[in-house]
């Protein structure tokens, strides 16, 4: 390597430091202050707490809607992503292979949901007037609307890949479409359902906004609106809303450790092809 | 013919959930809102009537409601352009074969895109606290202490720190598809380039940029609608202010909400649609006629 060439990529590595610094240090801040106490947390300081204390993820672990909003998040988002997938592979897999006026109106309808936010009074108004209002129900079928056109668009555009031979040789051994779909189709869809998954999961778990609105249970809240109430109770307390912040977004953290390769890849490419 | 025929058998009742629930929480409160937006509803009024465009001519007139739109406007085209440059120089810089490593920078730069904003946001609230804040720390131990600021309070700068802390969660986003459009490009392009002694600027201006012009439009054309529905973020981190300073439309819309002001709250969320179509479909068309297909 030449001289010009190795103080080159000193200062690329350089860079490169410094921004993942950028980066990390707010939550290198969150989690030191965390072990602090009320006094020396309030202070922000990056140095290490002089006395590490526990007490403040004592008094979180112990909070039960902690818990409750882990368990909350964790079934909407579930049901939530279940739904949507089967709803949009079922829509991809009809959209693409007909290309029926029905399924061609549907596309474009879809295609106003990814541009078009959400008219939210009214449907809170609608949401009451059905009685689903304030229910997981509600939630979960308000995330499966708003989740599905990207989903679809998606999956339509996979469809393409899939050759229509397997569908006419399905069919003159007597397959039946319900058959071929679940048989044939789903488990060719394995990447592109991955990828809405992800997707899913992640916008329905960081939400705020639909449950701020739509749920006034505190017994549903799921766990982004437990944050947003505990902050505003322990506000002067910062070590302990740094405990709670860290703890609740644990789950996310590991789940990106290890599939952060396919978290990237995955929330990009239907961008990319979209 | 047979085709045909055959196509015309796919069941069309496969399209029924995504009917059913897509229209039901999502087509119906979209066509309802264009009723609602033209009543006086509100949360004293057991009879709603029809008032005409008389919400949207209050909503104009309205002082907040006009900079509410402003401020909507710059925080969008400010984050879009900024993450977008970026997004775009951190794709190049990562793109390098030779930087080992250069997979951890990339998951690093990512990670803030996949937590939950609202932890952003408080998170950004201790980091502009003017007093022990890390962000003034650093200024003052770097001798730039004069640049020091009450970051959310100072109603000439408040709009500014929420347009950064934006760029700093979603740049990691622009940058990894920008690092997607980049991988792309087929690499003889480069070389043949080289061997007509192309240098590194004209390698960029003449093949990079005019083949990542479909990453280019994707990216801002997202960027643009999300930044414009932006919520959360600037709940946490100002609630609208200082005054209204940094109001935008999904916080006046709330604010509309729990007045009890419904008819008005659902105009304002009219507008908002608007906004996004009048500014999204155009830079989508013009972008999207540079495009190169490969």
């Amino acid at each position: 390597m030449s001289n010009s060439r190795k103080t080159y990529s000193f200062f690329l590595y350089l860079l490169c430091i410094a921004l993942s610094v950028i980066i990390l240090v707010p939550f290198a801040m969150m989690l030191v202050n965390s072990f602090k106490d009320m006094r020396e947390s309030a202070l922000f300081m990056l140095t290490l707490p002089k006395t590490p204390i526990l007490e403040n993820y004592v008094n979180v672990l112990s909070k039960s809607y902690f818990w409750r909003g882990l368990r909350n998040s964790l079934i909407i988002t579930s049901i939530a992503t279940l739904l949507v997938n089967a709803s949009a592979a079922m829509a991809a897999f009809v959209i693409q292979r007909k290309q029926g006026k029905l399924g061609n109106w549907l596309y474009f309808a879809l295609f106003g949901g990814i541009i078009i936010p959400v008219s939210i009074i009214p449907t809170i108004q609608l949401m009451m007037q059905t009685g689903i209002h304030n229910t997981y129900l509600g939630i979960i079928i308000f995330y499966t609307a708003i989740n599905l056109p990207f989903s679809v668009f998606l999956l339509t555009g996979f469809m393409k890949t899939v050759p229509r031979e397997i569908d006419e040789a399905a069919l003159i051994e007597g397959c039946s479409y319900p058959k071929m779909f679940l048989l044939l189709i789903i488990p060719l869809l394995k990447t592109p359902l991955v990828t809405s998954t992800i997707v899913t999961v992640t916008n329905v778990w960081n939400d705020f906004q639909a449950p701020f609105y739509l749920i006034s249970d505190s017994k549903k809240w799921p766990i982004v609106i437990s944050i947003y109430n505990f902050v505003s109770q322990y506000y002067t307390n910062w070590g302990t809303v740094f405990a709670f912040m860290t703890m609740a977004i644990l789950p996310v953290l590991i789940v990106y450790a290890f599939l952060q390769k396919h978290i990237i890849a995955g929330l990009t490419s239907g961008a990319v092809k979209g | 013919m047979i085709q045909s025929t055959q196509r015309s058998r796919y069941p069309n009742w496969f399209l029924l959930p995504t009917i059913l629930i897509f229209g039901f929480l999502f087509v119906i409160p979209t066509l309802t809102s264009f009723y609602y937006s033209l009543t006086d509803w509100n949360i004293n009024r057991r009879v709603i009537s029809f008032i005409g465009m008389d919400n949207f001519r209050e909503l104009f007139a309205d002082v907040k409601f006009r900079s509410t739109l402003k401020n909507t406007l710059t925080y969008s085209f400010s984050v879009t352009l900024t993450r977008n440059f970026l997004g775009l120089f951190l794709a190049v810089l990562l793109n390098n074969a030779r930087l080992k490593g250069r997979n951890l920078f990339r998951t690093v730069i990512f990670l803030p895109f996949v937590i939950s904003p609202i932890v952003i946001g408080y998170l950004f609230t201790a980091i502009y606290n003017p007093a022990h804040g890390i962000l003034n720390q650093a200024l003052r131990t770097i001798g730039l202490g004069f640049l020091a600021n009450d970051w959310l309070n100072d109603p000439s700068i408040a709009l500014f720190s929420t347009i950064m802390t934006d760029v700093w969660r979603t740049t990691g986003f622009s940058m990894v598809i920008y690092i997607a459009g980049l991988q792309a490009i087929p690499h003889d392009l480069y070389e043949s380039a080289e061997i007509d002694g192309a240098n590194g600027f004209w390698k960029l201006t003449n093949v990079t940029l005019p083949l990542l012009a479909p990453s280019i439009t994707i990216n801002i054309v997202l960027a643009l609608i999300g930044t414009m529905k932006v919520f959360v973020m600037i709940l946490v981190l100002t609630n609208g202010g200082p005054g209204y300073a940094t109001e935008v439309m999904n916080t006046y819309i709330m604010s509309m909400f729990s007045l009890g002001l419904y008819g008005m709250g659902t105009a304002a969320n009219i507008i908002l649609s608007l906004l996004i179509v009048i500014v999204g479909l155009p830079v989508l068309l013009l972008l999207k006629r540079r495009e190169i297909e490969l």
